[in-house]
């Protein structure tokens, strides 16, 4: 425990520092041990099962066993937005070596902060240089490096790396790098084998390509899923909720289309990678949008509008094609339930009648509600979901999650963030854990492809300085010395 | 190269080395980005997976999606299903209304509902009760002559049937496996997943939809998000693993949850909460990070006398940026609102909360009495970045989207005209391009393909193994 | 009473016996009179975090402001009032067309005009275990189809998009 202190907060400014790692450890309550997991296992009679998983996939393994994708060259240019980072930052967990070129000033993101707040900028240790928290948190294990590629000579240095990559990542607007000459056309002359890869919002070509304002603004993350009809689809029915007050199509939280794009990204360009490299194919170019990645996982959505000339509508918490299958307001937030076939279906009436004998009588003696399909209707979904908010109402989240497990419902509160950090099961994992990074130690989340018995995903480290590694990669590949790097710094070019 | 190294070629020097090749160079870069992707020909160019041979134990999006990326790329994928019954999400379709036949011969009432769309494309359908000692060495005999596997079971289901990892790489050392599920090992490995889980349990829902304090409530993405894009990452991890296993020869066996995908999503969420306390909260249709960057209600929509109520009601929203600030006091300029400017010059000071309320509440007043496209067009025709939120209809008529053949329709070998806006959209790859053939296949479609000619099972004893339902 | 208002309002000597449910993010807190679907009857009610506070109190010959989405009467075999039915229920916009049909869309041909297999039954066509070939052959599987499909395309109903 740390030592009690007096303070006084007059401002925001006095709040800074007072809640760090260091006065305030995380996790707050240990994770759950092993002993406490065991009996689990047991119960189920798979013990000799998780413990060989355990053995074989534990995260803290990760760093004693190999790197899937050592070897491979990957050259990431972009600002803005995190599409070509995320898919970077991918290639970096697997363990390739990624460099990423910003221009001297820095990538304009490096700036961005919640509610443009400085004190929320993160303060790296040894130099002193801020850096905003999302652009730390999409460049993992990426080597910064600045080159101004509008100039003659950034242009030369340019060639030269992209000569000996097997990707490159093109985050800038249409055309920026064709017009500059360092564009899939002209690179291919001297690299055939590089897999170029244009990441961004809508395309580089058609009606709908992205734009720029007349003041040189980018189209950034949410309009790609405004384009697509995915934020026309998300939020409540102006029928629950007045317009303007929630009931209104609304966007996601992140930037997710940046994030669909960019596991698409890594997915075409490994692929390509493969067929390269087993199947004796070549270099190619390759566009991911994330108005179009997204539209991928539409579901069936347009498919629909091509059968019955039906527009889908925003649902809020519940879904048009499963019952149960929504979160509702419970005691203390909200709680999800799911099930969907016959036997869950009923699991959740048994847990629920037990508290609310009316629950069991009014859904399981329902004639319309007896058949799978049909509880999918819209009047089903409103009865059954007025009357499960009627049991959550009096349970809480923890609660409806016990009772609701004991009856192998997929049950789970909306958690913030704060509550997913201390989820047992995300501390045990662990799903988020704290990694010393250059910024001091900070909570990150852990990559999902990191549990694996021989190549695990993994972070080494996040976020950079302006320019960090510019001696070592000028270097390395392009075999420009200290003095040529600093000759070229001076004139403004790295 | 020339024999005789005195001999200058021509082709050997660098640029354009034909007539064609000069066209390309001089070729405006749009219509040179055209020619290169030939969209529509998708079917003549080689397959990046070709080779690969999947299985797939799989229900619901998650995991079929993983493999469906790969069936895409040109693996050839197996998927197994129960008997008679099909996989769950056959059984979904929205609203109970939209279902494709036939299922199976012996089900000529039940369809495949839409849902099951876009996650099983060009996939071959066997049925199997793989969890049969019967059938078990003829699971083997699939696990000996394929790449890899996806399945979904509870942990140490496929265990006890001798169908984990554990197992089958001793049959086959090169084999990958793959869990994909909701939690894996640890104090809820037992506890069920769907998208909606991830959504709320990992805090995307905590960060999606208006603030408490303007009445709103948490929502959800409405399409499967967490599903789909667990689902891809999956396939990324399998491509990263069979890179691997170039190098060692050895398979792998990976172990998924798609409940902690979207924390990994949340770009600044976790960090805040770690180094400042924060708790991150929904901040609705604008950003927290710059402003003016979101989406505002517009007084009319676009189309008041629609028949279809999401044109009628809905046609109303339009996300509107010009964070920068000239493009933010262009804004000011063309809505009337200097004074805004003259208060929020500086981004810092816009982006607060207080002022982020102020400005976009003043926006929605100035579009109070303007339709969708109109606002639209007054600010694109300033120089302003402004878009209309569009619908599914929007999308299906969208010039861009047919152009770039991400949505087009399809003769399905089975089922006929059907749209389609998955596979091709994920990217357009010049020489290597993804493909669909079709949509799904009825229930054992396959049965006879895959028994007899890639197993050579006597088709007497397929019959029998249908008629006892083990197929 | 909770978010179900279970009417039990006399009508014709006979208690009402309708459930008028309150669907919880509309309700969850809201204040305000809500007539029964069934016979009419307003009550008032006042409702904060899901729990009906106050209410319901009937408020005869005033006027509601709002109506329940969905209604039913367990004694009388689940009949029921779905969303939008005039002067009983609340209508429901926010919905894909503008009639919802709850149950299977048996669709012939797609929106452009050509045959999609969206109705039931189809004849059998399935060869050994259920297999299928990799062809539709509408021609011989639905002739009534095929037939008003040759009419759709001399009539120049048959469009590209």
């Amino acid at each position: 425990m740390p030592e009690k202190r007096e303070i006084e907060i007059n401002s925001r400014a006095d709040t800074i520092g007072l809640m760090d790692l260091d006065v305030r450890p995380y996790p707050v309550t240990p994770p759950p041990t092993y002993e406490q997991v065991k009996p689990i296992y047991e119960r189920r009679k798979a013990l000799e099962f998780c413990n060989w998983a355990e053995d074989n996939l534990r995260f803290e393994k990760r760093y004693e066993k190999d790197e899937a994708l050592t070897g491979y060259r990957i050259l990431d240019i972009g600002l803005w937005r995190l599409g070509h980072k995320f898919c970077a930052s991918l290639y970096g967990e697997a363990g390739s070596e990624v460099v990423s070129i910003e221009p001297p000033g820095g990538d304009p993101l490096r700036k961005l902060t919640p509610f443009g707040r400085d004190e929320y900028l993160l303060q790296n240790k040894d130099s002193g240089e801020k850096c905003g928290m999302e652009f730390v948190n999409e460049t993992v294990n990426t080597h910064c490096v600045t080159l101004d590629v509008e100039t003659a000579e950034g242009q030369e240095i340019f060639r030269k790396m992209a000569a000996n990559v097997d990707v490159l990542l093109d985050g800038m607007p249409p055309g920026y790098m064709d017009n500059l000459g360092i564009g899939y056309r002209q690179l291919k002359e001297i690299n055939p084998r590089m897999v170029y890869v244009w990441v961004g919002m809508l395309g580089q070509w058609g009606p709908w390509k992205d734009k720029q304002s007349k003041f040189g603004q980018w189209m950034i993350e949410p309009f790609a899923s405004a384009a697509n009809s995915w934020i026309h689809n998300t939020g409540l029915a102006q029928d629950l909720l007045p317009r303007g007050k929630g009931g209104d199509p609304t966007r996601a939280g992140i930037w997710l289309a940046d994030y669909v794009a960019g596991a698409q990204a890594f997915l075409n360009s490994i692929s390509a990678l493969y067929w390269r490299d087993e199947l004796g194919g070549t270099g190619q170019m390759i566009e991911v949008t994330g108005a179009e990645a997204l539209m991928d996982i539409l579901d069936f959505d347009i498919t629909w509008y091509g059968f019955n000339s039906s527009i889908k509508a925003r649902t809020g918490g519940w879904d048009a094609c499963l019952n149960q299958y929504a979160w509702n307001p419970c005691k203390d937030g909200y709680m999800m339930i799911g099930g969907q076939t016959d036997k869950l279906w009923y699991n959740i009436g048994f847990c629920l009648e037990r508290d609310d004998t009316q629950f069991g009588r009014l859904i399981h003696e329902d004639p319309l509600l007896k058949e799978m399909a049909a509880r999918n209707a819209l009047h089903s979904l409103i009865k059954t979901y007025t009357l499960t908010t009627r049991w959550l109402r009096d349970t809480n989240r923890v609660e409806a999650e016990t009772k609701l497990l004991e009856y192998q419902v997929a049950a789970g509160p909306v958690l913030y963030i704060d509550e997913v950090c201390e989820f047992p099961h995300f501390k045990y994992r662990p799903w988020v854990y704290v990694h010393e990074t250059d910024y001091g130690p900070l909570l990150i989340a852990s990559s999902p492809a990191s549990y694996q018995l021989r190549a695990p995903f993994r972070c080494k480290w996040m976020g950079r300085d302006i320019g960090f590694d510019n001696y070592e990669i000028y270097l390395k590949w392009t075999g420009m010395g200290q003095t040529a790097v600093n000759a070229m710094k001076q004139k403004g070019v790295i | 190269m020339a024999q005789d190294p005195r001999v200058t070629r021509m082709e050997d020097l660098p640029g354009p080395k034909s007539k064609g090749e000069m066209d390309e160079f001089k070729m405006p870069y749009e219509e040179y980005c055209k020619k290169l992707f030939d969209v529509g020909n998708e079917h003549t160019k080689p397959k990046p997976l070709n080779g690969i041979r999947w299985l797939s134990c799989t229900m619901y999006i998650f995991t079929p999606h993983a493999v469906a990326n790969l069936a895409e790329l040109g693996a050839e994928v197996i998927k197994l299903e129960i008997p008679r019954m099909g996989e769950p999400m056959r059984h979904t379709s929205p609203f109970n209304e939209v279902y494709l036949y036939p299922f199976h011969d012996a089900r000529p009432m039940t369809g495949t509902g839409l849902g099951y769309t876009n996650a099983n494309p060009n996939k071959y359908f066997v049925t199997m009760d793989y969890h049969i000692p019967e059938m078990r060495e003829v699971f083997y005999s699939l696990v000996k002559k394929s790449d890899g596997l996806t399945e979904l079971y509870r942990p140490g289901t496929l265990d006890k049937w001798k169908m984990s990892y554990r197992y089958l790489s001793e049959i086959n050392p090169r084999f990958i496996y793959v869990w994909g599920g909701g939690f894996g090992y640890g104090p809820k490995v037992f506890g069920g997943s769907y998208d909606i889980l991830g959504q709320a349990h990992a805090g995307l829902a905590s960060i999606t939809g208006m603030h408490e304090y303007m009445g709103g409530h948490c929502s959800k993405c409405t399409n499967w998000i967490i599903d789909w894009q667990s689902g891809t990452l999956i396939s990324c991890a399998i491509m990263s693993a069979i890179h691997h296993r170039r190098k060692t020869g050895l398979g792998t066996m990976i172990e998924f949850s798609q409940v902690q995908v979207p924390t990994r999503m949340l770009g600044h969420t976790t960090t805040m909460y770690g180094k400042f306390g924060i708790v991150r909260q929904r901040w609705g249709n604008w950003d927290t990070q710059l402003a003016v960057h979101g989406i505002i209600l517009c007084g009319k929509s676009d189309f008041p006398d629609a028949d279809n109520p999401q044109d009628k009601h809905d046609a109303r929203y339009v996300m509107v940026s010009a964070f920068q600030d000239q493009d933010f006091k262009e804004l000011c300029d063309i809505t009337g609102l200097k004074e805004l400017y003259d208060k929020y010059k500086v981004y810092k000071d816009r982006v607060e909360g207080e002022a982020q309320l102020e400005i976009y509440t003043a926006l929605e007043k100035w579009a109070a009495d303007k339709s969708r496209s109109q606002v639209a067009k007054i600010l694109t025709d300033a120089g302003i970045l402004a878009e209309p939120v569009r619908n599914d209809r929007e999308v299906y008529e969208s010039q861009h989207y047919r152009e770039r053949g991400t949505v087009r329709w399809m003769d399905d070998p089975i089922f006929g005209d059907m749209v389609v806006h998955g596979g091709y959209s994920t990217g357009l790859m010049e020489k290597s391009p993804r493909r669909i053939n079709w949509h799904w296949r009825p229930l054992g479609a396959d049965n006879k393909k895959i028994y007899r000619d890639l197993l050579g099972v006597p088709l007497t004893k397929i019959e029998e193994w249908y008629k006892k339902a083990y197929i | 009473m909770c978010d179900i208002i279970w009417c039990k309002k006399e009508v014709g000597g006979k208690p009402c016996d309708t459930i008028n449910y309150l669907d919880p993010y509309c309700f969850w807190n809201w204040e305000g009179k809500i007539n029964c679907a069934e016979c009419g009857t307003v009550y008032y009610i006042h409702m904060i975090q899901g729990f009906m506070y106050k209410g319901p109190e009937e408020k005869p010959g005033e006027k509601p402001d709002t109506s329940p989405l969905y209604a039913d009467k367990p004694y009388d075999g689940y009949s029921n009032y779905r969303p939008g039915v005039e002067g009983r229920t609340r209508p429901f916009q926010c919905i894909p067309r503008a009639k919802l049909l709850g149950v299977a869309d048996k669709v012939k041909f797609s929106i452009r005009g050509r045959p999609v297999r969206g109705w039931r039954p189809q004849p059998p066509s399935a060869g050994l275990a259920g297999s299928f070939g990799f062809n539709w052959d509408i021609q011989k599987l639905s002739p009534e189809v095929w037939e008003e499909y040759q009419k759709k395309l001399a009539a120049g109903e048959v469009k590209d998009w």
